[in-house]
């Protein structure tokens, strides 16, 4: 080898003390919501399967614009794609509800390639309009299917919720579980993604796609698994939202405010390019929510002052200025030597 | 020996600028090659052509007996073609040891572990260990150089390119800088390197070649070509009084 180096002792560590408290917590927190059922009742249930899958979006939004730079704001096409997948397994298929819901991902990753296709011929702002495009695409497409309702959409059978589980209250309990495993699972993928060897990649290509490429990172294979990969997750989610609403309409489940414009306040407020920020993203967009929850308009005009504030003063968003400040990180996603 | 890179009329033109214009050059495996050129000359866009950031408007490239023109960056750089950037472009949020090893693990193609121990000694090599933890982006103007020519050198190359590294450095720096690609250029790797401080290009290369508006102006045995009347003209021209 060059220059024979002498090498010193060292260990490669990947936890920080402040990542074993997180994952304390962490533990805490699922065992938590595990039990939640138990101990608080079926009122709660709702909103936390909201939070759930608000922040598994914002975590799928954030491998994209935040890592994999591919900026899009067309992710309703596939929370739409699984809502409508959903219904048209169950009712036409015949699959029962839960195994539908991983169909309906599936179907929205499958969906999502030749989009790729086309969208990833784009780049910037062409992008970011691109997939809009799509997504409207799609919505004019599903507008026109007679089995699903057309336009004005349809409402999911009785017999079919009642597959969930034949009582209200065990449905809800059915879907909250759902639910926690979509928003907990997509939270683990995106850390044990982040943390393996395509992650440095990935990482590499958030920093500086000119260098990833040079030092041999597949830029555009990387972005594609994450394109699909936030697609199947988007999917899944989609397909739960709509089995807890039981109704859909083409307006509704390709909605751009609904499905990416919160999505990406909560990614931008809380921290782009990081697991962290989506979770504290969350919490403010949530909190605010709850707060002004009686205000109508002025929650919408204060999410947005929020954000606007945070990106012209942090741009790397709240979880950005945490971090410069006290050097923490809590999902151990980095590498550090240490030198003995 | 055999070349192992070879370009044949190669040219590039950016709007009505054309940068590299019907440029042929070989570069014979094992050897260093030191390219000279003013400013503007095109050296970092002939770089740009062979690494696969740009694309040739006409011409080809062959790498180890390999047309590579029309294949992306990262697979040049799994062939075995491993660059410096002369304007740095670190993984700014990555820490120093990671940008490292992104170029070990992908260039080389190797399991993240298995390339840790030749991470350490590249850190070690130039003078970044006790930067390892750091963020990429807080590094100096030197140090993103060095951590340039870490992270190059970690994708285990068969040919190197060097843009402009010595440029900023106290003496001894650039004697330890000259020492430090002789060993690599000992250890087999080919070399070409752009460079303006002249001294530190001929104490490595066994060639030189000196581009002008992006064609060959010169090319041959180091001093034969610094004292050619071409050179001292167009490129030396005040110095040579
Ligand atoms: N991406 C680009 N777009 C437009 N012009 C460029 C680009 N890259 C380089 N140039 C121009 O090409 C010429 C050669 O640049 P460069 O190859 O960087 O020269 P050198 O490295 O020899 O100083 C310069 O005039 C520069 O302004
Ligand atoms: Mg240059």
């Amino acid at each position: 080898m060059t220059a024979a180096a002498q090498i010193p002792a060292y260990r490669i560590e990947r936890s920080t003390r402040a990542s074993r408290l997180a994952l304390v917590g962490f533990v805490v927190a699922v065992v938590a919501l595990l039990s939640l059922p138990l101990w608080d009742g079926e009122d709660d249930l709702g909103s936390i399967v909201e939070i759930c899958y608000m922040l598994a979006l914002a975590q799928c939004w954030n491998l994209l614009a935040g890592y994999a730079g591919l900026v899009s704001v067309g992710q309703q096409a596939f929370v739409g794609i699984g809502g409508y997948a959903l219904f048209a397994f169950t009712i036409l298929l015949g699959v029962p509800p839960i195994p539908a819901v991983v169909l309906a991902g599936i179907a929205a990753a499958v969906l999502a390639f030749p989009t790729a296709l086309i969208v990833f011929r784009l780049r910037g702002a062409y992008f970011a309009i691109g997939t809009w495009v799509v997504a409207e695409v799609f919505r004019g497409v599903m507008g026109q299917i007679r089995a699903l309702g057309t336009g004005t959409g349809m409402s999911l059978p009785v017999a079919i919720s009642r597959a969930v589980a034949e009582s209200r209250a065990g449905r809800e309990i059915v879907l909250y579980y759902t639910g926690l495993a979509i928003g907990i699972g997509t939270v683990l993928m995106v850390f044990f993604w982040l943390r393996s060897r395509q992650g440095l990649a990935l990482t590499a290509i958030r920093d500086s796609e000119t260098a990833a490429g040079s030092v041999g990172v597949n830029n555009e294979r990387t972005k594609l698994a994450v394109y699909l990969i936030a697609a199947l997750a988007t999917g899944m989610i989609g397909a739960l939202i709509y089995l807890e609403k039981l109704r859909i309409s083409p307006d509704a489940a390709f909605d751009v405010i609904d499905w990416t414009a919160d999505v990406i306040f909560i990614v931008v407020i809380g921290g782009i390019g990081s697991i962290e920020g989506p979770f504290l993203g969350a919490l403010v967009f949530f909190g605010l929510r709850y707060l002004l929850a009686d205000y109508g308009a002025w929650y919408m005009i204060l999410l947005g002052a929020t954000a606007v504030v945070i990106m012209l003063r942090a741009p790397r968003g709240l979880w950005g200025l945490l971090a410069d400040r006290f050097d923490i990180q809590l999902f151990p996603v980095h590498r550090r030597v240490r030198l003995r | 020996m055999a070349p192992i890179l070879r370009l044949e009329h190669v040219a590039k033109s950016f709007g009505a600028l054309k940068v590299i214009d019907d440029l042929s050059l070989a570069v014979e495996a094992g050897e260093a090659l030191g390219i000279l050129g003013p400013n503007g000359a095109g050296k970092t866009t002939l770089f740009n052509l062979v690494t696969g950031d740009l694309r040739v408007d006409a011409g080809a490239i062959e790498f180890d007996g390999r047309d590579v023109t029309a294949l992306p960056a990262h697979a040049r750089c799994r062939l075995g073609i491993g660059r410096t950037y002369q304007i740095p472009h670190p993984f700014g949020a990555m820490s120093v040891f990671e940008n490292v090893l992104a170029g070990a693990a992908f260039g080389a193609g190797r399991r993240e572990a298995e390339c840790y121990d030749r991470c350490i000694e590249l850190l070690v090599l130039t003078d970044l260990t006790r930067k390892a933890n750091q963020p990429a982006g807080s590094l100096t103007l030197l140090e993103r150089k060095r951590l340039e020519l870490a992270r190059a050198l970690a994708t285990a190359p068969k040919l190197l390119l060097l843009d402009e590294i010595a440029g900023g450095l106290t003496d001894s720096e650039c004697q330890a800088l000259i020492e430090t690609v002789q060993a690599v250029h000992a250890s087999g790797v080919s070399i070409v390197w752009i460079e303006h401080i002249v001294h530190a290009l001929i104490a490595v290369v066994g060639r030189l070649f000196v581009i002008n508006f992006g064609q060959k102006l010169a090319e041959g045995d180091p001093r034969a070509v610094m004292n050619s009347p071409q050179v001292q003209e167009v490129y030396m021209g005040i110095e040579a009084e």
